[in-house]
């Protein structure tokens, strides 16, 4: 009876969670903000469609990537270019609700369609998260509100402006809330099968690339590695409670929060631009009919108007209602979008993207020099030992088994700790860590094997045994080549330490 | 009543729809956690979220270089301005397999004026991905002077149109198998024990053979 009431009474909190009724604000501020986002590299790359998208360019098919063949048609340029035209309208119209669904319909499978056209230089992760939202916000009464459709409908009935707002069930915000649970824990099991994400490793050599726009603080951090591991640990942390946070009241602003401050950060550590306003647009979602209606009262305390802020859409369903009567609404949409698509072909013919109308004729290859591409082609040139090494450095704080910290000054008796970083792939390695005093003399050498798997390795020297006051290098040797060196300085009276130490240690 | 039914019909159209897409993400996230090759294919790319699985200690950049007859050399680079699809790299240097060269090549050959090409060269250029650091930076971390050097590795030969002539390992591939080769025992190992195909004996045809009634040969098919 119990197990039949606990079953009866989980379906009734499913249908609460999924069926409850709500005013979609959330919902269409996500329509509002998330196509604008995705539209930006899209607008991009509407000056290349002939070549990233048509049969007379170079696409490059994800589904090729994988092995399932061409499964997409590539189009002769000017349908290529009238569809990237439509897509374009499309979203925009979704943006200001005019035939919502229809738009995202039209304009997510489209989104769909270009972006695996190309999966080199369009296809993301961004992608495949703006192609699930725009999906649900197709099936979705996203532009129920504070849109154009709203306008007119609402004009079209008895009310007028003043109608009350419609409320509908709030499962497509809670999809695009599960989607980002979802993305959030995978992403945090990929971290948890990567080893080298928690020794900083993975993370360095990402923030010192430079395939994404620039990013002087992920430099800066690259060469901080107790911050790197400790923001990788926290981002983890935020991933794998993101979906136990993000239903509570309180939970959902810690999850929110945090989620805002890592992708914000991601902009100035890893100079993604697009990547976190589609996703921070998206958390839009997370917002209720109660938090808009506190956010109104917050703005009218502060006497902030924002009902210019509809202006746009009430002068678009104003001109919209000018049609002629026969004129169905979904006839002004193939319209514009018809003429958009004639437009498009004929930008993209005037773009004349391989300069070859604007030339008089084709444009030439640069030519190279002979004796550059010989030693390009030719080269067996083997790496240098200093290059299989990313860092070396020394220092005296040791965090998740890697130095944490460095230094160059160190009283007698403290642990100096050494650790070269290596960049892998390389081969087993014989490496020496060698102290040398300030005239070169060399005082201690110790060696160690560094396999091929290892990315780090670690050397303690116990300062009290053998040095006194002075400065120091220490120097790291691989193949018997020196590879780098640290200068350090040994402070304090070391006599009588020394000797303790060195009766201790024996 | 209409009303009714269509709001039930709405109601369960929407249930399913849940269910599907709740089963789809659910497919993603344990079809990778569990490295399920059916979550490795096309429709598997949009529900897998493995972003940042692979980044490397060297950085890289590919060159295609045509030669003509004559051996002089072009760079099979799009002179109407390469696109750059996420920063300030060339879009061809985010083709990490190699697939697209093809393709490029085909394309900026048929749109440029050069004369007859031979042969296309795919060269990765390579480097450590420590000198892309600012000299700002550098000269605060490490001691020693910047002296990039880049490596250089012949990964394919083209026809003009695009066709493999020849493919070598990705550079990174072949400094793994470098390494592994380096030991004396395995190379020694290795060279005992090359892979071969027996053209002597076919299983199928003695299993055949056993069944009839001419089993003299006993699968030896020469």
């Amino acid at each position: 009876m119990s197990v039949k009431r606990g079953v009866k009474s989980l379906f009734a909190g499913l249908e609460r969670f999924f069926f409850a009724e709500e005013v979609p604000y959330g919902l269409a501020l996500v329509r509002m903000c998330l196509p604008t986002v995705a539209l930006i590299p899209m607008f991009r790359r509407f000056f290349r469609v002939r070549e990233l998208y048509s049969a007379d360019g170079c696409p490059q098919q994800l589904a090729e990537l994988f092995g399932n063949g061409r499964l997409l048609p590539e189009l002769p340029a000017e349908f290529a270019a009238a569809l990237y035209g439509v897509m374009l309208f499309a979203l925009i119209c979704g943006v200001f609700g005019f035939r919502t669904r229809l738009s995202f319909l039209i304009g997510g499978l489209l989104y769909i369609y270009f972006n695996m056209l190309d999966a080199i230089g369009t296809m993301t992760k961004y992608s495949v998260i703006a192609a699930h939202v725009l999906l649900i916000l197709s099936v979705s009464d996203c532009g129920a509100v504070w849109s154009v459709d709203a306008v007119l409908k609402r004009r079209a009935g008895s009310g007028g402006l003043s109608a009350l707002p419609v409320r509908v069930p709030v499962w497509p915000a809670r999809l695009i809330q599960i989607l980002f649970a979802a993305i959030y824990f995978g992403a945090a099991i990929t971290k948890v099968q990567t080893p080298e994400f928690f020794s900083g490793e993975q993370m360095r050599y990402w923030l010192v690339s430079n395939w994404n726009w620039p990013n002087p603080i992920g430099e800066l951090m690259a060469l901080s590695p107790a911050l790197l591991m400790i923001s990788g640990y926290i981002t983890v942390v935020w991933e794998v409670t993101f979906p136990v946070l993000a239903w509570r009241p309180l939970g959902r602003f810690v999850a929110l929060g945090m989620g805002v401050a890592f992708h914000v950060m991601t902009i100035f550590a890893l100079g993604l631009w697009i990547f976190p306003f589609i996703c921070t647009t998206c958390y839009l979602a997370f917002l209720q009919e109660s938090d808009i209606a506190a956010i109104r009262g917050i703005l009218r305390r502060l006497r902030i108007r924002g009902g210019w802020l509809g202006r746009p859409r009430v002068i678009a369903a104003m001109l919209l209602e000018r049609r002629p009567v026969m004129v169905p609404l979904a006839g002004i949409w193939l319209a514009a979008g018809l003429a958009v698509a004639v437009g498009s072909v004929e930008a993209d013919y005037r773009l004349d993207v391989y300069g070859i109308r604007g030339n008089g004729a084709l444009l030439a290859l640069p030519a190279m020099d002979t004796a550059t591409v010989r030693q390009m082609i030719n080269s067996q040139e083997p790496l240098r030992e200093k290059d299989k090494f990313f860092s070396f450095d020394i220092g005296s704080m040791v965090m998740a088994g890697q130095l944490a910290n460095s230094r160059s000054q160190f009283a007698a008796g403290e642990v100096i700790i050494a650790q070269c970083n290596l960049n892998p792939p390389h081969e087993d390695l014989w490496v020496e860590c060698v102290i040398q005093d300030a005239e070169d003399r060399v005082i201690d050498v110790a060696g160690q094997f560094v396999t091929r798997d290892q990315l780090f390795a670690k050397f303690n020297y116990m300062t009290a045994e053998k040095l006194v006051p002075g400065q120091y290098w220490v120097v790291l040797k691989s193949s018997g080549q020196e590879v780098s060196r640290r200068p350090f300085e040994l402070t304090g009276d070391v006599s009588a330490e020394g000797g303790a130490e060195g009766m201790l240690s024996n | 009543m209409e009303g009714w039914c269509g709001m039930k019909l709405r109601r369960w159209g929407a249930g399913l729809l849940i269910c599907g897409y709740l089963l789809l993400l659910s497919w993603g996230i344990i079809g990778h956690a569990l490295k399920i090759p059916a979550a490795g294919n096309t429709l598997g790319y949009f529900v897998v979220w493995d972003m940042f699985c692979g980044w490397q200690a060297f950085d890289n950049r590919t060159h295609f270089i045509a030669e003509d007859s004559a051996g002089n050399y072009y760079r099979v680079q799009e002179p109407w301005g390469a696109f750059q699809p996420f920063g300030h790299v060339d879009r061809v240097n985010y083709d990490v397999s190699n697939q697209l060269a093809p393709r490029h090549i085909r394309n900026v050959l048929s749109h440029t004026d050069h004369p007859p090409i031979d042969r296309v060269y795919v060269v990765q250029e390579i480097w450590p991905k420590q000198f892309n650091v600012p000299d700002r930076l550098w000269s605060s971390y490490f001691h020693e002077p910047k002296d990039q050097q880049s490596y250089f590795n012949l990964r394919a030969i083209c026809a003009a149109d695009g066709t493999l002539i020849e493919s070598n390992p990705d550079w990174y591939v072949a400094q793994g198998l470098k390494s592994i080769a380096d030991n004396p025992r395995l190379r020694t190992q290795a060279q005992g024990a090359s892979p071969f195909y027996n053209t002597f004996f076919n299983p199928r045809l003695a299993a055949e053979a056993n069944s009839s009634f001419s089993a003299a040969d006993n699968g030896l098919t020469n």
